[in-house]
């Protein structure tokens, strides 16, 4: 059984660059890694593929299309395989229907989010509907980890998150901090973690590397192995992948929200 | 980007998966079924199905179930089901409304831990053939250990075949078919009376669809005892999908009740071509029969679905057809069946019965040999 996860966090506030990252890092330790970019705009995998924008899962769908797994799982990066569901084009029918339908297509022709070490589904930010939930119903993803910064909105929709997961009855493996140099950030999203019932399990940085190597089509584990903070997100892939203690989130009231991160 | 169409459109409306899974789930012998979604959802079924004795509930989701999802309502919907009804066995069916919002019918399944087996149906009416909902019935039956592997694939193959038999010269055929009465049946019937007055010989065929065969059978019945009463009984041949040992539960019992009636009535069937179930091969059987042994034979009267039959071994016959759908006359006509007639809203008048009903056209042509 490969090891099963969802990054839920505030829009833009980096899941896909950490999703690729972690792939990449963990494909480097040797691990078969799978990942599913969920976001209709689909944007997951492209720095595992050097740029390279595949076709959608939707794409197909649209044009009717009989589709095979060879059709819609890619290999990048050290052999990671990528799928992307894709979606309408904004404004316009229901991108939640469109999970369902790619995640009942996927359970049916793919081997991808079975025969591997670990499957990485990286989920748009706001859950807005029922649809967004699908992996996580139909029971694809035994792991959940909230990535936030020390901002207050930031917290506050992760806050959402945990209220979100503890609903699906679903436990909370961990919370990362992408930081974006609020002060004293570290540590309140270490209090965060450990005033809901987990944990902070990396603090990633603000470093423009991060976007100079997506510029050009590439995780920084990729183009600049040997930097610092490739580093972290080694590290957090290790965290990732070993074994801990998760519970249910108990998600904290606003108030207390506002003075977090006032610290 | 324009969605492309991955086989031709059809225009006018086409028979529900939701429904299709609903009379599966009564095939089933389910006691009571759930239909997840607002109140309206395929009424006119479900009230009909009560007919037959299976309970149809909903969970009536209206506006503020469609935005803040429906699960407590099905949770409560089931609780209450099982009190009200101490069923044996649960039918929950998915609609349009409630799978495009993602609910998860197991959840609630999960919730209330009825102690009967619940045989969950995700389905909509989005499929372009509806026997994808008997599809999806089936799979959850087979999953819940109701029906077995082989019956399982049994099924799946017949309903593949039913699909290919509307798709070639049925009411998937076209993107519009033109709704149609057929001919005058008093017209149809004289003509049909004549060729027996003359001593022609005929094959009659019921090849129907379920439990359609309880009025169609009518009209088999009614061409064999004109004929006996013209003196001409034996230039008749008369052959029925009524093998009493295929199918699901309720279709085995109602070949079995169907095929009683036509033997006390006095009617010999000569050869059985399959089940109740088996409507869209049990032509195959019927064609190879005839091409062996009934080639030279003057007409033929088949009902239920007889555009399912080959025409091979039927094309120098005089052809009678007779069919519930309305859609259905243009496609028989372009097939080369002569004269077809329409029994109109057949289907309704064959639920929670369990013996032969009369039909107008069996009426029709045993009243015209009374008057002659």
């Amino acid at each position: 059984m490969p090891k099963t996860i969802a990054i839920y966090g505030k829009g833009g506030i980096g899941k896909s660059s950490t999703a690729s990252n972690v792939a990449a890092a963990c494909a480097d330790e040797g691990y078969r890694v799978t990942i599913i970019g969920c976001d209709p705009k689909s944007d997951s995998s492209i720095t595992l593929l050097r740029g390279r924008r595949i076709p959608t899962i939707m794409d197909l769908m649209r044009e009717g299309e009989d589709i095979k797994e060879d059709d819609i799982v890619f290999t990048g990066y050290k052999g990671v395989k990528c799928v992307e569901i894709g979606g309408p084009e904004p404004g316009i029918g229901c991108a939640g229907r469109g999970i369902i339908v790619a995640i009942a297509l996927l359970r049916k022709i793919s081997t991808a989010i079975e025969d591997t070490d670990l499957v990485i589904y990286d989920v748009p930010g706001d859950i807005v509907c029922g649809g967004f939930v699908a992996p996580v119903k139909k029971g694809l993803v035994k792991e959940a980890y909230v990535l936030t910064s020390g901002e207050y909105m930031p917290l506050y929709a992760a806050n959402n998150i945990c209220k979100g997961l503890s609903r699906l009855e679903m436990t909370l493996n961990g919370v990362i901090c992408n930081s974006r140099g609020a002060d004293n950030e570290e540590k309140i999203v270490s209090e965060f973690a450990k005033e809901i019932g987990s944990q902070l399990l990396a603090f990633i940085p603000k470093d423009v590397l991060v976007q100079t190597c997506e510029r050009e089509g590439y995780s920084v584990i990729e183009k600049a192995p040997d930097s610092a903070i490739a580093g972290v997100y080694r590290k957090l892939a290790k965290a990732i992948m070993a074994d801990k203690d998760a519970k249910i989130a108990v998600p904290l009231d606003d108030k207390r929200l506002r003075e977090l991160t006032r610290i | 980007m324009p969605v492309k169409q991955k086989e031709p459109l059809i225009m006018h409306p086409r028979p529900s998966s939701i429904v299709a899974a609903l009379y599966t789930l009564r095939d089933l012998d389910t006691d009571v079924v759930i239909l997840h979604g607002p109140p309206g959802c395929s009424f006119k079924h479900a009230r009909l199905l009560e007919e037959d004795g299976m309970r149809v509930v909903t969970t009536s989701l209206d506006e503020t179930g469609f935005v803040f999802g429906g699960h407590d309502a099905l949770v409560e919907v089931l609780e209450k089901v099982i009190k009200r009804f101490n069923p044996k066995r649960i039918g929950i069916v998915g609609t349009c409304a409630s799978m495009i919002i993602g609910e998860e019918l197991h959840e609630a399944v999960m919730d209330v831990q009825p102690d009967v087996p619940v045989i969950e149906v995700e389905v909509h009416a989005g499929y372009r053939d509806n026997t994808k909902g008997v599809i999806i019935a089936l799979e959850s039956a087979l999953a819940c250990g109701i029906i077995s592997e082989v019956e399982f694939e049994r099924q799946k193959s017949l309903l593949k075949e039913a699909t290919m038999v509307e798709k070639r010269h049925g009411a998937a055929s076209k993107e519009y078919l033109e709704p149609s009465r057929g001919d005058l049946k008093y017209k149809v019937a004289e003509r049909l009376i004549e060729l027996i007055k003359q001593g022609k010989k005929g094959i009659n065929i019921l090849n129907a669809k379920k439990e359609t065969a309880f009025m169609f059978a009518d009209i088999n019945l009614a061409v064999a005892q004109v004929a006996q009463n013209l003196g001409n009984g034996p230039n008749i041949i008369n052959m029925a999908n009524l093998d009493v040992n295929l199918g699901l539960p309720k279709n085995r019992r109602n070949a079995h009740e169907v095929k009683d009636d036509l033997e006390k009535a006095g009617m010999e069937i000569h050869h059985i071509i399959g089940g109740l179930d088996e409507y869209p091969i049990a032509g195959n059987t019927a064609s190879q029969i005839i091409g062996e042994k009934y080639a030279d034979y003057d007409f033929a009267v088949i009902t239920g679905v007889p555009h399912a039959l080959p025409m091979d071994n039927l094309k120098n016959m005089e052809l009678f057809s007779i069919t519930n759908g309305p859609r259905q006359v243009v496609p028989l006509k372009e097939m080369g069946h002569k004269h077809v007639v329409v029994e109109i809203d057949l289907h309704p008048k064959t639920l929670g019965v369990n013996h032969i009903v009369e039909s107008e056209f069996g009426a029709t042509l045993r009243e015209m040999v009374k008057d002659a």
